[in-house]
């Protein structure tokens, strides 16, 4: 997948475009921001949006925008720490049992087939339960709901090319297994994988800020933004716009990891080009 | 035995396995959770002979091997036991019997809108591709998997309850004793609940009738004069049925994740709010059982789905 190639494509480009800007101001946003991010006013106490304070303030008088952009960084910072762990050990699993096939490959998947038959948040739900809540264990929720997915998604488009040319290739000149299934079949499988990745992402920061929202995942003072909206609840008919600019916050960033998801997936394959058509 | 019905046998019985080995693992992890079952129950300050008592109560002094097969051999029975603290002392069946109605009405309810939502943009996207509508749909779509379901839900409370008065914010009237009831009340729920999966219906079906669209046959309909409504509905639109119906049982995981939080939002007594109520009890037993209740009725739809997919398309059998 060429630079020059996701820069010609408006979804790819409009989705990494958005994304790069929001990790920017999240990271440097509560920096420069005036008001910090626990800093308590008690003279303005639920103040609506003005130009002083673009999203209000909370029961706490503390600034929602700059409350929301840290919330922001910790929800990434989980979801992405718990999908690239379910990439590396979603991804090995899958292409040794893409590979090698046999009875690892029909264990890998009667293990996968059972995650899928979870739903996604209740399985979330139940390891908080069982492993107790907090930022690792949220993330640890997340690495084990999309770690089958890797793994099966790795394993099938690895039993597609096992047998092509390069592969063959590199097997009579005596690559061991290791080095055929990193350095010659991962590069070439890696554009649905990215797809998915950018998808899985996205997807994470709605567990995270789903389960800190009922209060079994994340819990206050961290601010993630399923914890800040889970405090906007409280007070919502007084001050709709805690929970409603912080949500927004959320479809921001997801918007911009699915646009790149959608982008990436039409580079890989045109045939299934999303929109532009 | 003929194809097809070899076929579903053995998809019963995979779907059995996968169900045996669901409830070892919602066991084993479950026993794996902080805090001993009997402290929650008695408090901190339990002596030891009480801690016993309970323990011998509830069978949970035997090995790990022979609690399991207790406990799988009750949910044989349908005798999940009885609640710890949740809803103290209560069989949990009996728990689950009264609020299983209530997430299923809302769950279907749910599913029906988004189909709905979903038979309209896609196939308006599908026939103006590359245009306006297209555009819009499209966009539409990938709004709709971007909100997070629960903050949609207040944004349907914000402009619909307290903004214009039309459905109520909280509370549902129950299946049981009101039906229109039931579908007003549960309306902004089930809408929640669907915006997501009417955006992936919506993305699933236009990508199959675009491709229908360009294949021979109808152009060979086109040639023959058929006239479009015809063509579009017997040879493109029953051609992408299929695909439409395996996404609608692949998106029930999701569609069950979104439940549990918006039932806790909208006070519906379903499966999904107990089992969060149970969570914040510590009432493992409840938590399991829901976790078991969840998996079974993933693993029905998606054998459902496959039965009429088999139906449509025999082909898939073989």
């Amino acid at each position: 997948m060429k630079l020059t190639a996701l820069m010609q494509n408006r979804t790819a480009l409009a989705g990494s475009a958005i994304t790069a800007l929001f990790i920017v101001v999240i990271i440097v946003g509560p920096m420069i921001s005036p008001w910090g991010v626990d800093k308590h006013d008690f003279l303005s106490v639920l103040k609506p949006p003005s130009w002083e304070h673009p999203f209000g303030t909370d029961s706490l008088g503390r600034d929602v925008l700059t409350r929301a952009l840290a919330g922001a960084r910790v929800s990434l910072m989980i979801s992405a720490s718990g999908v690239l762990a379910a990439m590396a050990l979603g991804i090995t699993t899958g292409l040794f049992a893409g590979y090698l096939g046999g009875w690892f490959d029909a264990v890998v998947m009667r293990v996968v087939d059972l995650f899928f038959a979870f739903p996604a948040f209740v399985l979330a739900l139940f390891l908080m339960v069982a492993l107790g809540y907090g930022v690792v264990n949220v993330a640890l929720a997340i690495m084990l709901v999309y770690m089958p997915i890797f793994a099966r998604l790795t394993r099938n488009t690895t039993e597609v090319v096992r047998d092509d040319a390069y592969v063959q290739a590199a097997r009579i000149m005596g690559q061991g297994t290791p080095r055929i299934l990193f350095r010659e079949i991962l590069p070439n499988i890696s554009a649905p994988i990215m797809v998915q990745a950018s998808i899985a992402v996205a997807f994470g920061i709605i567990i995270e800020s789903g389960l800190s929202f009922i209060g079994l995942g994340v819990q206050p003072p961290t601010p993630s933004l399923g914890v800040i909206m889970a405090d906007g609840q409280e007070y919502f008919r007084r001050a709709p716009w805690v929970l409603t600019m912080t949500g927004l916050t959320v479809t921001t960033a997801l918007l911009a990891l699915n646009l790149l998801g959608d982008g990436l997936r039409d580079l890989a394959d045109p045939r299934l080009k999303a929109r532009d058509s | 035995m003929p194809s097809g019905l070899k076929y579903l046998l053995t998809r019963l019985a995979g779907s059995l396995v996968t169900m045996l080995i669901g409830t070892m693992v919602v066991f084993f992890v479950m026993k794996l959770a902080p805090g001993d079952p009997a402290l929650v129950v008695l408090g901190d300050f339990a002596t030891p002979e009480s801690i016993a008592a309970f323990n011998a109560k509830h069978g949970l002094d035997a090995p790990l091997m022979v609690q399991y097969l207790n406990w799988l051999g009750g949910l044989a029975r349908l005798d999940f036991g009885d609640s710890l603290s949740v809803s103290s002392g209560e069989d949990i069946a009996a728990l689950l019997m009264f609020r299983l109605p209530n997430t299923l009405f809302i769950g279907i309810y749910a599913i029906l809108i988004a189909v709905l939502l979903s038979l309209v943009l896609g196939t308006l996207a599908a026939v103006n591709r590359g245009n306006a509508i297209d555009t819009g749909a499209t966009s539409l779509a990938v709004l709709g998997v971007s909100m997070p379901d629960f903050w949609f839900g207040y944004m349907l409370i914000l402009g619909l309850s307290i903004g214009l008065g039309l459905f109520p914010s909280y509370g549902f009237a129950p299946p049981s004793e009101s039906v229109l009831g039931a579908l007003h009340s549960g309306f902004l729920p089930a809408l929640a609940i669907a915006a997501p999966m009417a955006a992936v219906f919506t993305r699933t079906l236009r990508t199959a009738l675009i491709e229908n669209l360009d294949r021979e046959h109808v152009t060979v309909a086109k040639a023959l004069g058929h006239p479009p409504r015809f063509r579009f509905l017997h040879h493109v639109f029953r051609n992408s049925v299929i695909p439409f119906i395996v996404v609608i049982g692949l998106q029930v995981r999701y569609l069950l994740g979104g439940v549990v939080i918006i039932e806790r939002i909208f006070g519906i007594n379903g499966v999904g709010s107990l089992m969060v109520e149970a969570a914040f009890a510590r009432d493992y037993f409840v938590v399991q059982a829901c976790a078991v209740v969840f998996l079974a009725i993933v693993l029905a739809v998606n054998y459902i789905v496959d039965l009429i997919c088999i139906m449509l398309d025999p082909r898939r059998a073989r």
